[in-house]
C-alpha cells in the first residue's frame, strides 16, 4: 500500500495536492454558518447516489412510471427508504442553498473579490429549483400531474413566446409521454452534468480565493468602497493577516463541515424511515375536482399568484421571477460599499426582511389555504367511487354538508347538516346506504332529502355510499374507522 | 448525533466557559451558537488525551463521514444487490398439448405456450416453448427449449435425427438429451410432465445457461 502511494505520489506529486487542498490555511474564527456549502455538496452527492439506484427501477412512461415506484416502495429492498432519502434530500437542497445564500449575503461575502463566485451560486440555486422542478413530475400521481400542469402554464404566460415555450416543456401540446420522458431526461442527464460542472468552478475558485472571513477582518481601515483603487490592496494584506493567525483546513475546518453534514443525513434518514415520501393515485387528467399544489418550496410563489387580480396574473407570473434572478444577478455590481457587516448595511437588512418576511407570510397563507385532506386523501378511489363522488357534486350534496377539500360552496339559507369530512371513520357502507334511501326511517325530524328510488337508483345510491366511505379526513389512510351505526327497530307490520 | 457526546464525558473540563476566554467575538457574526461550539473544540485541542486535538478531529471527521456513508450507502447498496437474491419464479404445471393422440410418435414437437408472468412493475406475458418426445404415446420426455449452451432456441434435423442449435453446432440426443457433439456444458434441461386426461402438462423452468451443473437461473 505504502509503495503503491509512493508510486503515485513520483508521478503526480499527492504531497502538492495535499497542500493545495487539505493543508491549506483558512481564515481564524470561521463560524458554523461557514458549513452550509459543503452541507449542500454532501446533500448533493447524496442524490446523485439515490438517484442512480432509484433510475434503475424506474420507467419515465405514464404508463408504467407509478408502478415502477409502487414496485421499489413493495418490493424492493430498503426501496421505499432510499425514495425517502431523495424525496427529503430534495428539499435539504432547496433549504441549504438558500440558507447559504443568505450567509453570504448577510456576511457581505458576495463582494470584492466573489463576485464571480456568487453568480455561479445564483446558477446553481436555479439548477437546484429545476432539479425540483423536474423530479416532483416523475411519480406520475394525481400531485406530480398537476403541479406540472400548473407550473407549465405559469412558464405559458410569457409574453410573445409563451405558447412556443410551454410545447417546448411539455415536448407537445399536451402533458404527457413526452413531458414525462422530456422530465426524465433533464432530471438524470442534463440537469446533473449541468450542477457537477458548476460545483466544480464554484469549489475551484473557493480553494482559489479562499474562504470569505468574518466581517470584522476586512472592515477595520477599509477603503470607502470596493471599487476604490486601493481596495484590492487592503483586501489583500488584511486577507493575508487574517489567514496567518487561522488553522488547517485539514482537520480542522473538515471536522466542522462533516459534524453539520452528518446532522444533515440523520436527519433524512429519520423523515425517509418515519414519514417517507408518499405516493398518491395514479394521475387522472380527467379529474378536475384535483387541487394542484406544488412542491412546498414553490409554494410563496404560487400563493402570491392567488393574491393577484387576474388581469395582472401574467405580469407577476413571470415578471417576479424574473426580476429575483435580475436583483441577484446585478447585486455584486451594484452594493460595492466595503461595509460588510449586515449592522452596518441598513438597506441589505431591509431588504433581507423584506424577502424572507413575504415568503414566510405567503408560505404560511398557503399552509392554511390547504385543503384539509378532504376527498379521499391517501385512499385510492376505484371506478365506483369515482361515479359517487361525481354524484355527490350533481345532487348538490355540499349545498348542505360541509366536506373540507371540496370547493363547493355552502348555501346560507341551507338547512344545517353533518359535516362529512370524516364521515368514513364513523359509519359502514351498509348504513350510508340505507340513510341514504330514507333517512326519516332513522330520524323522523331530519331534513334531509330521501334519496331512494326513484330519485337515485340503488346502483347510484351504492355508488354514493361507496364513496362517503373513503372520507376518512386528513391523514385518514392511517386511521381506523369505528363504526357508530344504529339502525332503526324494523317497522311492524300492522296486524 | 453522537460524534460529540462520546468524547465529552472523558474530560473534566466545563462545558461552557466565558467566551471571553476562548477568543474575542468582537465582530457582528451572526453566528448563532457557534461560540459554545467552538468553545468545544478549543477545549478539546487542551485535553490531555493521547490523540492530541489534531487527531480528535479526524476521530470526530471519520466518524462523521461513516455514519453519512452508512446511512445512505447501506440502503443504496441493499437496493442494488436485491435482485441478486431474489428468489425464483415459482413453478406451474402448464398444460402444452391439448390431446395425445395428436403428437407423433418417434419424432419430436416444439410446442409454444404463453405464460402470465410478472415482469417487475409490469404484468407481461412470456412465450416459451419445450419440445416434447415420445416412443409410445404414453411416456413422454419435455425438454426446455433453450440450447443448455448460450440459450439459442435449437431445431429437430430430420436427417440425422438429432437436435441441432443453430449458433455453435451443439447435437443432443433425442431420447435422453445427452449432448452428442459440439460446446454445450450439459444435457437439455428434462422438464417434468404429467398426462392428465389425455392432455400434456409441463412444470416450465429456466436453468442457468453454460455452465455443466443444472442449477437455479
Amino acid at each position: 500500500m505504502r509503495t503503491l502511494t509512493a508510486w503515485i505520489d513520483q508521478r503526480v506529486d499527492l504531497a502538492g495536492i495535499r497542500r493545495t487542498l487539505l493543508d491549506r490555511k483558512m481564515p481564524g474564527g470561521l463560524t458554523w454558518w461557514h458549513t452550509l456549502g459543503s452541507a449542500t455538496l454532501t446533500v448533493f452527492m447524496v442524490q446523485v447516489t439515490t438517484g442512480i439506484v432509484l433510475a434503475m427501477y424506474y420507467a419515465p412512461s405514464p404508463d408504467h412510471a407509478r408502478d415502477s415506484i409502487r414496485y421499489l416502495e413493495t418490493t424492493v429492498a430498503s426501496g421505499a427508504l432510499l425514495r425517502g432519502i431523495h424525496h427529503w434530500g430534495s428539499s435539504a437542497m432547496v433549504v441549504l442553498v438558500l440558507a447559504h445564500m443568505i450567509r453570504v449575503f448577510t456576511m457581505g461575502a458576495y463582494k470584492y473579490p466573489r463576485e464571480i463566485n456568487w453568480l455561479l451560486g445564483v446558477g446553481l440555486l436555479f439548477i437546484v429549483l429545476g432539479f425540483g422542478f423536474t423530479g416532483y413530475l416523475l411519480p406520475w400521481d394525481q400531485k406530480a400531474y398537476w403541479a406540472t400542469q400548473v407550473g407549465t402554464n405559469i412558464a405559458g404566460t410569457t409574453p410573445f413566446i409563451g405558447g412556443a415555450l410551454v410545447k417546448l416543456l411539455r415536448g407537445g401540446s399536451q402533458l404527457g409521454a413526452a413531458t414525462l420522458s422530456r422530465f426524465f431526461a433533464l432530471h438524470v442527464l442534463l440537469l446533473p452534468v449541468l450542477l457537477g460542472l458548476v460545483v466544480l468552478l464554484h469549489l475551484a475558485l473557493v480553494v482559489r480565493q479562499g474562504i470569505a472571513p468574518r466581517t470584522a477582518v476586512l472592515e477595520a481601515g477599509a477603503p470607502e468602497r470596493t471599487s476604490d483603487p486601493e481596495y484590492a490592496g487592503f483586501y489583500n494584506g488584511s486577507y493575508s493577516r487574517s489567514k496567518a493567525g487561522g488553522v488547517p483546513f485539514w482537520p480542522n475546518i473538515i471536522a466542522k463541515d462533516l459534524i453539520v453534514a452528518a446532522v444533515v443525513v440523520v436527519t433524512l434518514f429519520l423523515l425517509a424511515r418515519f414519514v417517507g415520501a408518499g405516493l398518491e393515485a395514479p394521475a387522472d387528467p380527467s379529474d378536475t375536482s384535483y387541487v394542484p399544489r406544488p412542491e412546498w418550496y414553490f409554494l410563496p410563489f404560487f400563493q402570491l399568484l392567488k393574491l393577484v387580480p387576474g388581469s395582472l396574473e401574467a405580469a407577476v407570473a413571470i415578471g417576479f421571477p424574473a426580476a429575483i434572478v435580475a436583483a441577484l444577478l446585478v447585486l455584486p455590481f451594484v452594493d460595492r460599499g466595503s461595509t460588510r457587516s449586515l449592522r452596518r448595511r441598513p438597506a441589505a437588512a431591509g431588504a433581507l426582511v423584506v424577502v424572507l418576511g413575504g415568503a414566510s407570510l405567503l408560505l404560511g397563507a398557503a399552509a392554511r389555504d390547504e385543503p384539509k385532506g378532504g376527498g379521499a386523501a391517501g385512499l385510492e378511489l376505484g371506478s365506483a367511487e369515482r361515479s359517487g363522488r361525481a354524484l355527490f357534486k350533481r345532487q348538490q350534496c355540499g349545498s348542505c354538508h360541509l366536506l373540507a377539500g371540496e370547493t363547493q360552496e355552502k348555501k346560507a339559507d341551507a338547512p344545517d347538516a353533518p359535516d362529512l369530512t370524516e364521515v368514513g371513520l364513523k359509519h359502514s357502507g351498509a348504513w350510508i346506504h340505507s340513510f341514504l334511501e330514507d333517512p326519516a326511517r332513522f330520524h323522523p325530524d331530519s331534513k334531509m332529502p330521501a334519496f331512494g328510488p326513484p330519485t337515485l337508483s340503488h346502483q347510484e345510491i351504492e355508488e354514493l355510499s361507496r364513496y362517503l366511505v373513503t372520507l376518512r379526513g386528513p391523514n385518514g389512510a392511517n386511521r381506523q374507522p369505528e363504526f357508530r351505526d344504529t339502525f332503526p327497530e324494523p317497522v311492524k307490520p300492522k296486524e | 448525533m453522537g460524534c460529540f457526546p462520546a468524547f465529552v464525558p472523558d474530560s473534566h473540563l466545563p462545558f461552557h466557559r466565558p467566551s471571553d476566554a476562548v477568543h474575542s467575538t468582537s465582530s457582528a457574526n451572526l453566528a448563532l451558537g457557534s461560540e459554545m461550539a467552538e468553545t468545544i473544540i478549543e477545549d478539546v485541542g487542551e485535553l490531555e488525551t493521547p490523540l492530541g486535538r489534531r487527531g480528535f478531529l479526524r476521530w470526530v471527521s471519520g466518524a462523521c463521514a461513516a455514519v453519512i456513508a452508512a446511512l445512505v450507502g447501506v440502503p443504496a447498496v441493499r437496493a442494488l444487490l436485491a435482485p441478486a437474491t431474489a428468489k425464483p419464479l415459482t413453478d406451474a404445471w402448464i398444460k402444452v398439448a391439448d390431446d395425445t393422440a395428436l403428437l407423433d410418435i418417434g419424432t419430436p414437437v416444439r410446442l409454444d405456450f404463453v405464460q402470465n408472468q410478472a415482469d417487475a412493475w409490469i404484468d407481461g406475458r412470456a412465450m416459451n416453448s419445450v419440445w416434447l418426445y415420445t416412443e409410445d404415446g404414453d411416456t413422454f420426455k419435455a425438454y426446455n427449449g433453450h440450447c443448455t449452451h448460450l440459450g439459442c432456441g435449437y431445431v429437430y434435423d430430420k436427417d440425422r435425427k438429432t437436435f441441432i442449435c443453430p449458433c455453435h453446432r451443439g447435437q443432443f440426443d433425442v431420447k435422453t438429451g445427452a449432448v452428442l457433439a459440439g460446446p454445450p456444458p450439459r444435457p437439455l434441461d428434462e422438464l417434468p410432465v404429467q398426462v392428465r386426461d389425455a392432455a400434456v402438462y409441463v412444470k416450465y423452468h429456466d436453468f442457468r445457461l453454460g455452465v455443466p451443473e443444472r442449477v437455479e437461473a
